[in-house]
C-alpha cells in the first residue's frame, strides 16, 4: 500500500510547479508585508476592526505557509552578496534537516495567529461593600473582539515566525544569527504588552530577553571564532570541513562557547530557569509560538552549528551535555508532580522533552540524531496543542491554578478535554502517537552511544532517562486526574470555539499520522543526519 | 631641508579652520548678523567633507599625503579609514551645527553667533586631523585643538538658564577642562617616553631600541586618551559635562570629539600594530571595564542625557574592544563601530532635542515638574508623537544592536570579530554579557516609549456606564504601567473607537511645534539608519 501512496505522492509532487527561488520569496514576503502593515494600522484615518486585522494576518501566513511548503519540495537556493566587509551572504535554502522545522514553523505559525486574543484581565479588589460576597464569574469572551493593540500584536506573531523561518532558511551563519536575533523584540512586546497582567510581566518579558541575549552573543563570538579559522561564513562549507584546520583546544573553547549559547536557549537544564517564567506570563499564542519554534532554534543550532562544524569539540562536551539533559529530564518531570500552575507545568514538560532531544543529540549516533530530530518536530506539534488547550483554559478559569475546584473537563468542555487527553498522551510517549518514537530513540541510542562516548556514562543515562519517561507518564496521569476527570460541573464554562477545534483538529491528527507513519519524517532527516555525523 | 606641501590633500582640515577665521573676520565686519556665519560655517564643513571624499575611494594602502619630509616621511596621511572618520566627524558636526540653530535664533545669543561657530569650527577641524597625524606633535597640537574649544562651547550659557544652572555649566567646563589638561600631560609624558625609545617623533613604523619603554610610552599615551574616550576609569567627567552643557553641545561631545579620540587611538594601534610582538592588555581591561560599569550605571538613569552619556561610557568600551587584538582588521572594526555609533548617537540627541523644546514649553505650561531631558517626558511618545518615537526608537536599537536595526547588529558583530578570532576568550564573554546588559539600558527607555502615556485626562473621562460592558472593564483607571493603550474602557455599541482610545491621552498640545530643520535631520539620519541596515556596504 506504501508503494501505491507514494506514487500518488509523486504524482501530486509533479503538479506543483517549479517557481525556483519564488517560493522563498513567497515564504517570507507576505509575513513582513503584512506585518508592516499591521505596525501602520493604528495611524489609518479609520483604524481597522478585528475581522480586517485576523483575516490579513491569517491570509499572510497562510501564503507563507504555501511558500514554505513549494520551498520544502524544490528547495531551491537563493544566494545573494549581503555584507561584503564581512564575506556574508544573504543564503537561503532549505535541506533535510531543516525542511521539517519550517514546516512545523508554518503549521504553528498559522495556528497561533489564527487563535483569538483573549486580553487578560487585570485582577481587581472587590468593591468595599461587597467583600466576601461569592459572584459569579463573568462568562469569558472567546471570539475575538476590539481589542485595543491587536494589529501591533498580529504583527509581532508575523515578525516572529519571519525570523523563525529565516533562521531555519539560512545558510549563513551570520544570517542564521540575524534571524535568531529578529524574534527577539517582537516576542518581547508580545509578552510585557500583552502577557497576563496578574504577574511581572514586565519582569518576565526582560529576563526572556537578557537570556537570550546572552545566549545569542555567547553563541555569536562561537560563530565568529569558526569564521575566523575558516574563512568564510558559509555554512554548507563549515559542514563539509568537519573542523579541519582548527586545533583540538580551540575546537573545545568553540564548542563550549557556541553549546553555552545555545543551551540557554534550547534550555538545557541548569540554565533553563527563566522558561516556566515566561510561559506562564506569555499570552497563548506567544507560548505555543516560543514552545513550538523558538525553543527549536537552540537544538537546530546543536545540529546545525555545533556537531558538523567543531566535530571534537562537539564530542568532548557530550558526556556532559548528555548528564545535564537527562538532570533536566528528571529535574523538570519532578518539579511537574508539584506544580500548580497548569500552563507552568507545560513548560516544565517541556524542558523535559527538550531534555531527550539533547540526549539524543550527546549520544553522536545516527539513531540518537534521528530521534532528536523526530523528538523536536513532535515536540513542536504536542507543546503546540497543549498550550492551545491550556492557555484557552487559563482564560476560560481566570487562572490556571490547579488547587482551585473546576469543572471537570470530561464534562463541561468534551473537546477541549479530548484534546488535553490526546496531548497528555502524546507527551507520556504512548505508542501510535508522536512522542513516542523521538523518546524510545534517545533512550536506545544513549544505550548504544558512538564508540568515542564512554558507554558506562550514557548506559546510566539511559536508565534515568527511562525513570524519567516513567515520572512523565506520572505528571500527565495527574493532570488528568486534577483537570480533566470527575463529574463537577461548576463552574461551568464554554467549550472549544471553532478557532480554536480547528486548530485542536489539525495538531491532533499530525500527532496521530507521525505516531503511526513516523517514515514521512524519518525518510526525510535521514540522508542529512549521515552528512551530519560524519561516518 | 624642503618641505613637501601638498595642500589639497589637506582640505578637510584646512577648510573648517578657514571657515572660522573667516566667521570671526565677517563678525568684525558686518557686528549682529547670524545668516552670514551660519553659511559660512555650513559651507566650511561641507567644503571639508567635499575635500575627504576622494579619501573614500581610494584603494587600501593608499594614502592622501601632505607635508612629506625629504626623507619620504610624510607628517599628514589620510587613507580610507582615515577619510571615513573625518567623513564623519564634518557630517557630525554638521548636524550639531543644525541642532544649535534655536541658539542662534533666541534673541540673547544675539552676537554669540560667530563665537560659537568659530569654536565648533575650530574643535572641528582639530577632530578632523587627529587621525590624520603622522607624528607626535601633529597628534599633540590636533587633539588640543579639539578639545580646547569644547571647553569654551560648554561654558557659554545661555542667559535664560537659572543661575544654578549656569554655575552647573561652569562646573561642566572646569571638569573638562582640568580633564583636558591632565590628559594632555599624560600623553606629553608618554610622547616623551616614545621618543626615548624610538629616537623619533615619528609615528610610522618605529623600531624600538627598548620595547618595554615603548610599551610603557603607548600606555601613557593610551591613557591620556581615555580621558577623552571616556572609558572607565577615567571617565568621571563624562556624566557632569554631559549634563552641565547645552543639549547640542552635549550631542557634539558625545559624537564628534569621540571621533578625535578613537583618531588617536586608531593612530597609535597602527604604529604598535607595526611592532612584532606586543599586545596590549590594556587596551582589552579599558574596553571590559568601559562597557561594564558604562552599563551598569546607565541601568539606573533617570534622565536622557545622563543615560546617553553613560552610554557613551559603555559604547567607548565597544569600540575600543576590537583594537585589543592590535590588526589591521581590528583597526577597521574599530572604525565602523564608531561611525554607526555616532550614526545612533546622533539620532537619538536629535529626538531628545526636539522632545525637550516640545516638553520644555508644554511643562511650563501646565506646570510640570519634569524636565524635559527626563525618561519620563518620552513615556508614551509612540502615541503622541510616532515619528518622533520610531526613529528614536530606530536609533535605541542600533545602539543596541538589534534588529530591526540591522546596521547596529552587524556593528557588533564587526566589533565582535577579531576578539573571537583572537580567542581572547574572556574577553569575548564579558562582552557577551555586555550586550545583554546594553539592551536592558535601551530597552529601560524603549518601554517608555510603548507605555501608555500620562493618564492625567483619563481618570476625569472615566465614565461609569461606559465600565460595565466591554472587555477592559475591569481595569482600574489608574494603571499607568500598562504598556497596551487601553486605559480607558471603549463605549460600548462602538467597537471602532477603542482601538484609538489611547490615541487622545497624550497631550493635547505640547508646546511649539518640531521645527521643520529638525524634522530633516530625523529624517535623513533615520533613512541612513535604514537603508544601511538592509544593505550593510562599506562595513568592514
Amino acid at each position: 500500500m506504501t508503494g501505491s501512496l507514494r506514487d500518488a505522492g509523486a504524482q501530486a509532487v509533479d503538479l506543483v510547479p517549479d517557481l525556483g527561488p519564488a517560493w522563498i520569496v513567497l515564504a517570507l514576503a507576505p509575513l513582513l508585508l503584512a506585518a508592516v502593515v499591521l505596525l501602520t494600522a493604528g495611524r489609518w484615518p479609520t483604524a481597522p476592526g478585528h475581522r480586517s486585522i485576523r483575516l490579513l494576518s491569517v491570509t499572510a501566513a497562510l501564503a507563507s505557509a504555501v511558500g514554505v511548503a513549494g520551498a520544502a519540495l524544490h528547495r531551491p537556493e537563493v544566494a545573494e552578496p549581503w555584507i561584503p566587509g564581512l564575506g556574508v551572504w544573504l543564503r537561503l535554502g532549505a535541506d533535510g534537516l531543516s525542511v521539517p522545522l519550517l514546516l512545523l514553523t508554518s503549521v504553528v505559525g498559522v495556528v497561533a495567529v489564527a487563535l483569538h486574543l483573549h486580553v487578560p484581565e487585570r485582577h481587581r479588589a472587590a468593591p468595599p461593600g461587597e467583600e466576601g460576597l461569592e459572584t459569579t464569574s463573568p462568562i469569558p469572551v472567546l471570539r475575538s473582539t476590539d481589542v485595543p493593540g491587536l494589529a501591533t500584536y498580529h504583527a509581532c506573531l508575523l515578525l516572529v515566525v519571519l525570523g523563525a523561518l529565516v533562521a531555519f532558511l539560512a545558510g549563513d551563519a551570520i544570517l542564521f544569527f540575524v534571524g535568531f536575533e529578529l524574534v527577539l523584540v517582537p516576542m518581547w512586546v508580545l509578552v510585557a504588552r500583552y502577557g497576563d497582567p496578574g504577574s511581572d510581566r514586565d519582569g518576565a518579558a526582560v529576563r526572556f530577553l537578557m537570556v537570550t541575549v546572552v545566549g545569542s552573543t555567547l553563541m555569536l563570538v562561537g560563530l565568529l571564532a569558526v569564521a575566523t579559522a575558516t574563512g568564510t561564513t558559509d555554512l554548507s562549507v563549515w559542514a563539509s570541513l568537519r573542523g579541519e584546520g582548527i586545533d583540538r583546544p580551540t575546537q573545545i573553547a568553540v564548542a563550549a562557547v557556541l553549546l553555552a549559547g545555545l543551551a540557554l536557549k534550547v534550555p538545557v537544564f541548569p540554565l533553563h530557569t527563566w522558561l516556566p517564567w515566561v510561559h506562564a506570563t506569555a499570552p497563548t499564542a506567544g507560548s505555543v509560538l516560543l514552545a513550538a519554534v523558538l525553543l527549536k532554534l537552540g537544538t537546530y543550532g546543536m545540529v546545525r552549528l555545533v556537531m558538523p562544524v567543531v566535530p571534537e569539540g562537539f564530542a568532548f562536551w557530550a558526556p556532559l551535555l548528555g548528564g545535564l539533559a537527562v538532570a533536566g529530564i528528571l529535574w523538570a518531570s519532578l518539579a511537574c508532580l508539584v506544580e500548580r500552575d497548569l500552563k507552568r507545568l507545560i513548560a516544565w514538560s517541556s524542558i523535559a522533552h527538550l531534555g531527550f532531544v539533547v540526549l539524543g543529540l550527546a549520544t553522536g549516533t545516527q539513531t540518537g540524531l534521528q530521534a532528536a530530530l523526530f523528538g523536536n518536530v513532535a515536540h513542536g506539534l504536542i507543546s503546540a496543542l497543549l498550550f492551545v488547550v491550556v492557555g484557552g483554559l487559563k482564560h476560560r478559569w481566570g487562572s490556571a491554578d490547579l488547587a482551585v475546584a473546576r469543572a471537570a473537563l470530561r464534562e463541561a468542555t468534551p473537546s477541549l478535554g479530548a484534546a488535553l487527553v490526546l496531548g497528555m498522551a502524546a507527551s507520556m510517549g504512548l505508542p501510535g502517537l508522536a512522542g513516542f518514537w523521538g523518546e524510545v530513540g534517545a533512550i536506545y541510542a544513549a544505550w548504544s552511544p558512538a564508540e568515542d562516548r564512554p558507554g558506562g556514562w550514557f548506559g546510566l543515562y539511559a536508565v534515568l532517562a527511562a525513570v524519567g519517561g516513567a515520572l512523565t507518564v506520572a505528571y500527565s496521569a495527574r493532570v488528568l486526574r486534577e483537570v480533566w476527570s470527575g463529574d463537577r460541573l461548576e463552574p461551568r464554562i464554554p467549550d472549544a470555539v471553532r478557532t480554536e477545534r480547528y486548530a485542536l483538529r489539525l495538531l491532533g491528527a499530525l500527532i496521530l499520522v507521525l505516531g503511526v507513519l513516523p517514515v514521512l519524517l524519518l525518510t526525510v532527516t535521514a540522508p542529512v543526519t549521515a552528512a551530519v555525523i560524519g561516518r | 631641508m624642503t618641505l613637501q606641501l601638498n595642500l589639497v590633500a589637506t582640505l578637510p582640515v584646512l577648510a573648517p579652520l578657514l571657515a572660522a577665521v573667516l566667521v570671526l573676520l565677517l563678525d568684525a565686519a558686518v557686528p549682529g548678523h547670524r545668516w552670514p556665519h551660519l553659511l559660512v560655517a555650513g559651507a566650511g564643513l561641507a567644503a571639508g567633507a567635499a575635500g575627504a571624499v576622494p579619501g573614500l575611494l581610494q584603494t587600501t594602502g593608499d594614502a592622501r599625503a601632505a607635508f612629506c619630509l625629504p626623507s619620504g616621511e610624510c607628517l599628514y596621511a589620510a587613507d580610507r579609514l582615515t577619510s571615513t572618520l573625518q567623513l564623519a566627524g564634518l557630517l557630525a558636526a554638521g548636524v550639531v551645527l543644525v541642532l544649535a540653530w534655536r541658539d542662534w535664533s533666541a534673541p540673547s545669543a544675539t552676537g554669540r553667533a560667530a563665537v560659537v561657530a568659530a569654536l565648533v569650527l575650530g574643535a572641528t577641524g582639530g577632530v578632523v586631523a587627529v587621525p590624520a597625524a603622522q607624528d607626535l606633535g601633529s597628534l599633540l597640537v590636533a587633539l588640543e585643538l579639539a578639545t580646547l574649544p569644547t571647553v569654551g562651547l560648554v561654558v557659554l550659557t545661555d542667559d535664560a538658564w537659572s543661575g544654578e544652572r549656569r554655575a552647573r555649566a561652569v562646573e561642566g567646563a572646569t571638569a573638562l577642562l582640568m580633564t583636558s589638561l591632565v590628559s594632555f600631560g599624560l600623553v606629553a609624558l608618554g610622547a616623551a617616553l616614545w621618543v626615548a625609545a624610538t629616537g623619533t617623533a615619528l609615528l610610522e613604523l618605529p623600531t624600538s631600541r627598548d620595547p618595554a619603554l615603548l610599551l610603557l610610552a603607548s600606555v601613557f599615551v593610551l591613557a591620556g586618551l581615555a580621558f577623552k574616550l571616556s572609558a572607565v576609569p577615567f571617565h568621571a567627567w563624562t556624566p557632569v559635562t554631559y549634563t552641565a552643557a547645552s543639549l547640542p553641545v552635549t550631542a557634539y561631545l558625545s559624537t564628534v570629539s569621540k571621533v578625535a579620540a578613537l583618531g588617536a587611538v586608531v593612530v597609535l594601534v597602527r604604529a604598535l600594530g607595526a611592532v612584532d610582538g606586543t599586545t596590549l592588555l590594556a587596551l582589552a581591561l579599558l574596553a571590559a571595564l568601559s562597557m561594564t560599569v558604562g552599563n551598569l550605571v546607565a541601568l539606573v538613569q533617570t534622565d536622557t542625557v545622563r543615560l546617553l552619556a553613560w552610554s557613551t561610557v559603555a559604547q567607548a568600551g565597544w569600540v575600543l574592544l576590537p583594537l585589543a587584538s592590535l590588526s589591521s582588521r581590528a583597526v577597521h572594526a574599530a572604525g565602523s563601530y564608531l561611525v554607526v555609533y555616532v550614526l545612533g548617537t546622533l539620532l537619538a540627541f536629535t529626538v531628545v532635542v526636539a522632545v525637550a523644546d516640545a516638553h520644555g514649553a508644554g511643562a511650563s505650561r501646565s506646570g510640570s515638574a519634569l524636565a524635559g531631558t527626563s525618561l519620563e517626558a518620552h513615556r508614551g511618545l509612540l502615541r503622541s508623537h510616532p515619528l518622533l518615537a520610531l526613529p528614536l526608537a530606530l536609533a535605541l536599537l542600533t545602539l543596541a544592536g538589534l534588529p530591526p536595526a540591522v546596521v547596529g547588529l552587524v556593528a557588533k558583530v564587526v566589533a565582535l570579530r577579531p576578539v573571537a578570532g583572537d580567542g581572547t576568550w574572556w574577553l569575548a564573554v564579558v562582552a557577551a554579557v555586555n550586550v545583554a546588559l546594553g539592551i536592558a539600558v535601551y530597552l529601560r527607555w524603549l518601554s517608555r516609549l510603548l507605555a501608555q502615556a500620562p493618564p492625567v485626562p483619563s481618570s476625569l473621562r472615566q465614565t461609569a456606564p461606559a465600565r460595565a460592558a466591554s472587555v477592559g472593564a475591569g481595569r482600574a483607571p489608574d494603571e499607568t504601567d500598562e504598556p497596551g493603550e487601553s486605559g480607558e474602557p471603549g463605549e460600548s455599541g462602538e467597537p471602532g473607537e477603542d482601538l484609538r482610545a489611547g490615541a487622545p491621552e497624550g497631550p493635547p498640545e505640547r508646546g511649539p511645534r518640531t521645527p521643520v530643520r529638525v524634522w530633516a535631520l530625523v529624517a535623513v539620519l533615520t533613512l541612513l539608519v535604514v537603508v544601511w541596515s538592509i544593505a550593510p556596504v562599506g562595513v568592514v
